[in-house]
């Protein structure tokens, strides 16, 4: 099968470099000149006095093929002052390599640097390494005089390439095609292809998106299910279904509506991407129920708002959601900012330091500094350079002093206990509200950034998350954990190093964009190529609600009733699930990144695979027993027909369920229903030997395709604990 | 510089090339390993013992646990707690008489502590000589005074202040991500005396680094005991397989070795889950145990099953058990008052129960039990809060416990920076500077375990920082508040 759908490499790579139309850019750029690149340049032009700026600021240099230390041109401090010129590196077939560059991701700027270096060695002659200055990242090459670097999106080169004046020769995503020539185009080669692409852009794969994912290609198909609309919102769910009422239910009282709303978004939402991808940033930017609930009324709707603006920004930018769950009511409450008050010289008080210290050790930079693929800085003794100090953290604590809930509304009393004032509902969803004169006055020194004492809060605020939002460890560390929550446990540090160059500059000279981010992940050679596949380390095992969320999608899970009250808890140790979406032990998650297994082959190479920090011999087992409880009818629910569970008369029963009919027909044909289940619900990636068991083991039941539909369907069930029993279907390559 | 003096870890680098040579070979030749120690004899006597580490989750509050009580103390205390939101964080004075502890030997300086009211068990037991409190103890690279500290040239513990790698440090002296913790390694030396057997480290609050040994795996177990396989026994719902050939085949398939190391690795927890599964059940079901447990107690549940377990150490083939048990909800940044109480009362009763359950089996002296947290907290109050700190204070019960005492040095109260004296055991807001280091705490628990002197040494790699071999005799490595 040729995964080249595109165009032939020869027809959009340039064979040769583009001889004698070099032009040098005057100003205005219409009057640019041919120019010979070797042309003596005259005495006193503009041209001249640039590349005197230029050899000033790369003389002293001792050796010919070392850069390092010599100053950045004058002209790449004014990126914006570059003249546009398609002629320099000239993008071959202007449309054929538009069209196919949907096909590539947006090269990082070291990647655009090889290919120029590649493609036009008389111009960038030896390899260089990148310089990074401000923003901009490039490579000088001295025996021809000439830069080229990237700046924002943008691809400049200067020197007498360009006539010695900046030139913009295309963005980073013009070149794409060009940069990946030769590389396999970023199409499904198979049902299976497709579907292991499926089940790690969302929750689930089904037989019809197997099919557009494989006639559009993965970009086209994901770009698709970006444009979506973010669908109903968590806090609209819960006020449709009726959980803002306010009586003897007491619903404002850790209810746990929440976890009814959360499944069934896991279940159900349309835009199961951006769904799958807010899950996954719950885990990094944690708010745990257990934490709120019994220090917040409302606390379902809290988590509710919480979850909506996850969702919200998963296609938007990380500075936003980070300052909008700074102050969001769930947030204040889970890391105690809500009531954060200044220091007090008089009685010693001081500003409580939790969110700071959370803030920068788990939601943004992390405790050690790090290089772009993730590995840690070291210092000349060699070892790693902590990121932050106590000192940082004192400081940090009194930008988040201030703060309260926004509670305007008018507060109401609770119908059981007429003593008990209880919240406005609003009050858990407007950002908490600065109270200036609870704001620490004082300066605030941290990560070499000094906030003025007597700086308004907000101002603080913003100061704050800007240093954090653009510190050099933020896409580092954040890419690591992204990568690790939807593709595998120990990626690679070139793979963490793409897609922290994807969130560093999405291509268009933005930071943060998680949207370019997230498919900086999903479509990285790593994820979708062969060799993955074909290593015995790559990969992750399903955490225990991503298989619940699967099973839900593929079959299509039903309410009876259109309440969904699906819930579990750690309510009996030897069927729990161990796993509770939004609601993990603590904000260190349900695992910690570098959690590393003991006694095992990861540890021998300090592997990293987060999720066996929840497995054990007693987790094994719980989780087969769940699926014996759940596969065969469905979900059991309290009252399943009204929202509260105090309902005299009203009995609990198996309100959510799964159809099964296609598997059902399937079922005299035991090879063909575990192919149906092995392309489904593991891409294809049970072995022989495995899917061999459970053949056998299946046709035991010498069912028939007349037995009856109770048959047929614990038939399918048995099919089902074999399946998502099997290690390798728990673990996701 | 003479810790880095590198013939002081001869015997820690052979006994990690030792491990690595052995987890390389594929299956671990424990034998080998332990045979090369040669050291294990202690372990082989045929009594019984166990250690039972009970760690308090997110950061316990030293101060409001073991309350200063003398008048000039509690002033003091009263002074720096007595900020914030109404009284403050302050444990009156009154409310502390009947639990004043009263050590056989008083301290020294007309020092005088009371534990918090809501633990009157821990109080009787303190006063019945089977509880001992450890002053001040925390992770220690080396000893430091807090002008060394603030000089930064002695090495510290990394990422203080942190609950995840506080933790880590704790239990394995090493920040997150570290795969061996000390208590694992004390299960190492004893695995050849309990016959290789996988429950010589239990955890019953799942997986925590400390049970995780060169060799010894950490069997969890759930608080209701060891969960099996429904499907291939059947249920109280009927066979779900009911076609035996089923059950075969899906165990095979259980079963089956994989290539891809994740798979693998998922598998043998399977299988080990399997295999214990039956032998705990089995031992379990011969346990009668009428001591009864608080209600409502998540502690409780997890040791009542640690006693049950003891109980049934014969079945299971053990004599060295290393536990885990845990609570959480103790990183009271705010609201801290009624939180803590709250959390100190079920320790307390749970902790009771446990020694109520020990004498029932006639082990009281053979099981000893420890109390560990991430950090002590701030002195300072952040509103009705205390955030977090480095040094605190912890527990040890059982017969054999020298109790009814104090060890360590008590800490100042103090969160002044002035170069006095009272202000060097601080390293900021109250933060203690620990006196006592965590590998001594280890060391002195392990030494009655029935570890020789250079095992300890192996176990607690900062060991030969402290004590005779690290010149250090202010820093014995054997505290004394256990009887040999």
């Amino acid at each position: 099968m040729n995964r080249n759908l595109d165009l032939p490499i020869e027809d959009i790579a340039p064979t040769q470099a583009p001889d004698g139309d070099i032009a040098v850019a005057g100003s205005p750029p219409a009057d640019s000149a041919p120019v010979g690149a070797a042309l003596p340049i005259a005495p006193g032009s503009s041209a001249a006095l640039a590349a005197a700026a230029l050899l000033a600021a790369c003389g002293g240099a001792e050796s010919d093929d070392d850069f390092a230390g010599a100053a950045t041109p004058a002209a790449f401090r004014n990126p914006g002052t570059a003249v546009h010129r398609q002629d320099i590196l000239p993008l071959h077939g202007h449309r054929a390599t538009r069209l196919s560059a949907q096909r590539y991701r947006v090269p990082t700027p070291g990647e655009l640097l090889d290919y120029a270096e590649r493609a036009y060695p008389q111009f960038f002659p030896t390899r260089q390494t990148n310089v990074e200055w401000d923003g901009i990242v490039y490579r000088f090459y001295r025996a021809t005089g000439n830069y080229v670097g990237v700046s924002g999106g943008d691809v400049l080169v200067l020197g007498p390439v360009s006539g010695n004046a900046l030139a913009r020769v295309g963005s980073l995503q013009d070149f794409s095609a060009l940069v990946f020539a030769g590389r396999p185009v970023l199409a499904p080669a198979s049902d299976e292809d497709a579907a292991r692409f499926l089940l790690h852009a969302q929750f689930s794969a089904g037989i019809d998106q197997i099919a557009q994912v494989r006639s559009r290609g993965y970009e086209a198909w994901l770009d698709e299910q970006l444009a979506l609309p973010n669908s109903q919102s968590g806090w609209d769910w819960l006020m449709e279904k009726g959980y803002s009422a306010i009586d003897v239910n007491e619903f404002f009282f850790a209810f746990g509506s929440n976890n009814y709303m959360i499944w069934y978004q896991l279940f159900q939402s349309p835009d199961a991407v951006r769904r799958r991808w807010a899950l996954a940033l719950s885990e990094v930017f944690v708010v745990s129920w257990r934490g709120i609930k019994d220090v917040l009324n409302w606390d379902n709707f809290a988590m509710a708002h919480y979850w909506d603006i996850l969702c919200r920004h998963a296609l938007g930018n990380y500075r936003d959601l980070l300052e909008e769950l700074t102050l969001s009511p769930a947030m204040g409450a889970f890391l105690s900012t809500r009531g954060n008050q200044k220091e007090n010289p008089a009685t010693g008080r001081l500003p409580d330091e939790n969110y700071a210290r959370e803030v920068m050790q788990l939601f943004s930079i992390g405790l050690l500094q790090l290089n772009m693929d993730g590995s840690p800085r070291r210092d000349a003794q060699g070892r790693p350079i902590e990121s932050y100090t106590a000192d940082d953290i004192t400081n940090l604590a009194r930008v988040f002093t201030g703060y309260r809930l926004d509670d305007s509304g008018p507060s109401f009393i609770n119908p059981n206990a007429p003593h008990q004032r209880i919240i406005h509902l609003d009050t858990v969803r407007h950002p908490m509200v600065l109270d200036p004169n609870q704001h620490s006055p004082l300066e605030k020194r941290f990560l070499g950034v000094t906030i003025p004492a007597g700086t308004p809060g907000p101002e603080s605020l913003r100061i704050a998350l800007d240093a954090l939002f653009n510190h050099p460890n933020t896409a580092p560390f954040l890419a690591r954990q992204f990568i690790q929550r939807l593709v595998t446990s120990h990626p690679s540090p070139a793979y963490i190093e793409r897609v922290a160059s994807a969130f560093a500059n999405n291509g268009a000279g933005v930071r943060g964009d998680l949207r370019a981010v997230l498919k900086a992940v999903l479509l990285d050679d790593e994820a979708r190529g062969a060799a993955s596949l074909a290593s015995n380390s790559f990969g992750k095992l399903r955490e225990p609600m991503l298989r619940v969320a699967q099973w839900g999608r593929t079959f299509r899970l039903r309410s009876k009733l259109g309440r969904w009250k699906a819930s579990w808890g750690p309510w009996n140790p030897a069927r729990e699930l161990g796993q509770y979406p939004l609601d993990p032990p603590s904000v260190f998650n349900f695992f910690r990144p570098g959690y590393v297994p003991p006694g095992t082959a990861m540890a021998l190479e300090g592997a990293t695979a987060p999720e066996f920090q929840i497995v054990n011999e007693s987790s094994v087992a719980t989780w087969a027993n769940w699926l014996l409880d759940h596969m065969s009818e469905g979900i059991w629910v309290q009252v399943p027909d009204k929202p509260g569970y105090r309902v005299p008369g009203l009995r609990d029963n198996i309100d959510i369920v799964p159809d099964y009919s296609a598997e059902m027909a399937l079922v005299a044909d035991t090879p063909a229903l575990v192919r149906r289940l092995n392309l489904l619900l593991c891409a294809g990636q049970l072995s022989p030997a495995t899917v061999t068991l459970i053949v056998e083991g299946l046709r035991q039941d010498r069912i028939t395709a007349q037995a009856p539909d109770d048959f047929k369907r614990i038939h399918v069930a048995r099919a089902l604990v074999f399946v998502m029993c099997s290690a390798e279907y728990l673990v996701q390559r | 510089m003479h810790l880095l003096d590198p013939t002081k870890h001869n015997r820690r680098e052979f006994l990690r090339r030792a491990s690595s040579l052995a987890l390389a070979g594929g299956a671990a030749p424990l034998a080998l390993n332990l045979a090369a120690l040669g050291e294990a004899a202690a372990f082989e006597a045929a009594d019984y013992k166990a250690l039972v580490c009970v760690f308090l989750y997110g950061g316990n509050d030293y101060a409001n646990t073991v309350v200063p009580f003398d008048d000039a103390s509690h002033a003091t205390y009263s002074r720096l707690r007595g900020a914030g939101s109404g009284a403050g964080l302050v444990i009156p004075r009154a409310q502390l008489v009947a639990s004043e502890l009263r050590p056989t030997a008083p301290l020294p300086e007309g020092l005088r502590y009371a534990m918090a009211p809501q633990m009157p068990e821990l109080a009787s037991l303190f006063d019945q000589g089977r509880l001992a409190v450890q002053l001040n103890v925390g992770p220690l690279v080396v000893p430091l005074t807090r002008r060394q500290y603030n000089d930064g040239v002695l090495p510290r513990p990394p990422k203080l202040f942190s609950h995840n790698d506080q933790q880590s440090v704790w239990q394995a002296e090493g920040a997150d991500g570290s795969t061996r913790g000390w208590g694992g390694k004390i299960g190492d030396l004893a695995l050849q005396g309990n016959g290789q057997s996988m429950f010589t480290c239990i955890s019953i609050s799942g997986n925590a680094v400390f049970l995780s040994g060169r060799n010894a795996l950490q069997y969890q177990c759930s608080r209701a005991g060891a969960v099996s396989i429904e499907a291939l026994r059947g249920s109280s719902w009927g066979q779900f397989f009911y076609e035996p050939g089923m059950r075969t085949y899906f165990e095979q398939m259980l079963k089956r070795s994989h290539s891809h190391q994740l798979a693998e690795e998922y598998t043998r927890v399977v299988r080990r889950s399997l295999v214990a599964e039956q032998q705990v059940t089995g031992g379990l079901a011969a346990v009668q145990l009428g001591t009864a447990f608080p209600d409502d107690n998540a502690l409780g549940e997890q040791l009542k099953m640690v006693a049950r377990l003891i109980g049934a150490r014969q079945a299971l083939g053990v004599k060295r058990q290393v536990f885990m048990v845990s609570m959480d909800g103790f990183d009271v940044h705010d609201n801290m008052g009624p939180r803590q109480v709250v959390l100190l009362r079920k320790l307390s009763q749970a902790l009771g129960a446990f020694d109520a359950a020990l004498r029932e089996l006639g082990l009281l002296d053979r099981v000893t039990t420890f109390t560990a947290s991430d950090f002590g907290r701030t002195l300072s109050v952040n509103g009705d809060g205390t955030d977090h700190g480095w040094g605190g204070h912890q527990f040890v019960m059982g017969g054999a416990v020298k109790g009814k005492a104090f060890y360590g040095r008590p800490a100042p109260l103090s969160v002044g920076h002035s170069d006095a004296p009272e202000d060097q055991w601080h390293v900021g807001q109250g933060r203690l500077l620990p006196t006592t280091s965590v590998d001594q705490f280890g060391a002195t628990l392990g030494r009655w375990f029935g570890a020789s002197d250079d095992e300890l040494h192996g176990v607690l790699p900062n060991l030969g920082h402290f004590g005779t071999r690290g010149e250090r005799p202010d820093y014995p490595i054997d505290l004394g508040f256990m009887r040999t």
